[in-house]
């Protein structure tokens, strides 16, 4: 319970020390909008513009997928910059606990542009929001974002062993939208590509979007983003033990 | 006029080198080339999918995009972060001009755009198997060259805001946003309503990945010299809007003693 109490009062610092920053409210504000118009445009221009809620839905979790890269991912990244890692570093709790709060509200504030892109797509171009399964889509939406949530204390903990963690942010953003099938299929990618998908737990998060929206089996999707976040949590939580560990001892924690 | 040429060279290459992160190759390599890269690459497969565009369209457009990214950013860095790093108040007690040492940052931003865009249009064309004709590269260059110029003349126009607002990277980041929708690199202009599509008729690289596309395709000098010359025009455009924007922000901030506020 007392970990519990700590996750939910850790995310809602962190939201409310996100919502003091003009930039993070105009970057998530603006651009899941501007992404939401490129996919109605480029789908409009298709030859399949029925699919428009399905593009919707793909550039709503394009967004998710981009707070939780730049902002769990870079969450370590952050709290050096402010000064505070080492304060965080010397709670008596285990590091993932700590790390945990920030990055899922990270995913819990991308879930603002799941929502952006429908009520932009329903107000501006007029998509019908039929869903084929609205039950299970209101389920799969806040589920998969709480996993990618976890699954972003494996990228802090990547990235905290990482001196230039931008330049991995900005290379790893349209790469996962692509593999995970987020905007168009993966069947029209190279077939080696699968086995690199199927690892990745956006990638069954986008399917059990998909498939609630579409129509299809939710549950299996959505039980494979569960389990694979998960994964990523237990290995997340493993690193970060490391890394702590020898940033102490080599003295580098604001340097590392 | 010696003294004004070292003044733009020698100033613009130190303050590219002092403002930049990437004097480590992997941070270059990551930001500039493999995010582009990859962005290249999803809207290529998105093209392909939904039949909009063929390749040439995407690899093209999109290398004219990673030029102007890199130099959008890069000019808005260049007066911006003078700010963020508290050396504002030196450059500008200098004696020479501000305007000249200002927009002599173009030059290294609009060079490092030109590269990072040929490397990017050469991996993604071979990725991708596009054929490019050799007789096509002069043509392709110089309209690289010319979206790559105009896009450093538009991020100092940004930067120069940053004299006036604090929080420069909101602009930027949005801008750069809008321009992936905007000026026709991954949507056609034709599918964008028509007050879209004026917005991206004034933002650089519009004309110059129109032009970029033609040379590609193998259309001669002629054929592109109505949108080069539009790209150049928006260019100088932007030259002399930061122009104005610096002195008069600069007048500003003296008056209202904000230069170092952040």
């Amino acid at each position: 319970m007392r970990s519990l109490r700590m996750i939910a009062m850790g995310m809602l610092f962190h939201i409310k020390h996100v919502s003091r920053s003009p930039f993070d409210i105009a970057v998530f504000v603006v651009v899941p909008v501007v992404q939401a118009t490129l996919a109605v445009y480029l789908f409009r221009a298709s030859a399949e513009p029925q699919k428009l809620l399905q593009a919707a839905v793909g550039a709503g979790m394009m967004g998710v997928w981009s707070s939780v890269l730049f902002g769990a991912g870079g969450a370590i990244s952050s709290q050096r910059w402010q000064g505070t890692l080492e304060m965080l570093m010397l709670a008596p709790r285990r590091p993932v606990m700590i790390f945990l709060p920030i990055t899922l509200a990270q995913g819990a504030i991308g879930s603002y542009a799941l929502l952006a892109t429908l009520v932009w797509g329903r107000v501006l171009y007029g998509i019908r929001l039929d869903f084929a399964r609205p039950w299970a889509f209101l389920v799969t939406a806040p589920v998969t974002v709480l996993s990618l949530g976890a699954f972003g204390i494996l990228l802090a903990s990547a990235f905290v062993l990482m001196r230039h963690a931008n330049a991995l942010q900005n290379a790893l953003e349209y790469p996962v939208w692509l593999l995970s099938g987020m905007l168009l299929p993966i069947s029209s990618l190279p077939a080696w590509t699968g086995p690199v998908a199927a690892a990745l737990p956006t990638t069954w998060g986008a399917r059990a979007m998909r498939e609630a929206t579409a129509g299809g089996p939710v549950w299996p999707s959505l039980g494979w983003c569960v389990a694979i976040s998960a994964l990523c949590l237990v290995l997340g939580a493993i690193s970060l033990v490391h890394v702590e560990r020898r940033a102490r001892a080599a003295a580098t924690l604001a340097l590392a | 006029m010696r003294a004004t040429f070292r003044l733009l060279g020698m100033g613009s290459v130190i303050a590219y080198r002092a403002l930049f992160n990437w004097t480590t190759p992997i941070v270059f390599v990551g930001s500039l080339l493999v995010g582009p890269l990859f962005q290249l690459i999803f809207f290529a497969y998105v093209g392909r999918e939904l039949s909009v565009g063929d390749d040439r369209f995407y690899i093209v457009g999109n290398a004219v995009l990673a030029a102007a990214w890199t130099c959008v950013f890069g000019g808005t860095m260049a007066i911006g972060n003078e700010r963020r790093f508290g050396t504002l108040g030196h450059v500008l007690l200098s004696p020479r001009s501000r305007t000249l040492i200002f927009l002599g940052r173009a030059t290294p931003y609009a060079l490092n755009g030109l590269l990072v865009a040929a490397v990017i249009l050469a991996v993604g064309a071979t990725v991708l198997g596009l054929h490019i004709p050799a007789s096509a590269i002069p043509l392709l260059a110089l309209c690289l060259a010319a979206g790559a110029v105009a896009s450093a003349f538009f991020g100092l126009t940004l930067g120069a805001l940053g004299l006036r607002f604090r929080d420069i990277w909101v602009i930027s980041n949005v801008t750069s946003a809008l321009m992936v929708l905007l000026t026709g690199v991954n949507v056609p202009l034709d599918q964008l309503p028509a007050g879209l599509r004026a917005i991206g008729s004034v933002l650089p690289i519009t004309h110059a990945a129109a032009a970029a596309r033609d040379a590609a395709a193998g259309a001669g000098l002629a054929a592109i010299a109505p949108d080069l010359l539009t790209e150049a025009g928006i260019a100088l455009a932007y030259a002399v809007l930061t122009a104005v924007l610096l002195r008069v922000f600069e007048a500003e901030s003296r008056r209202r003693a904000s230069l170092d506020t952040l």
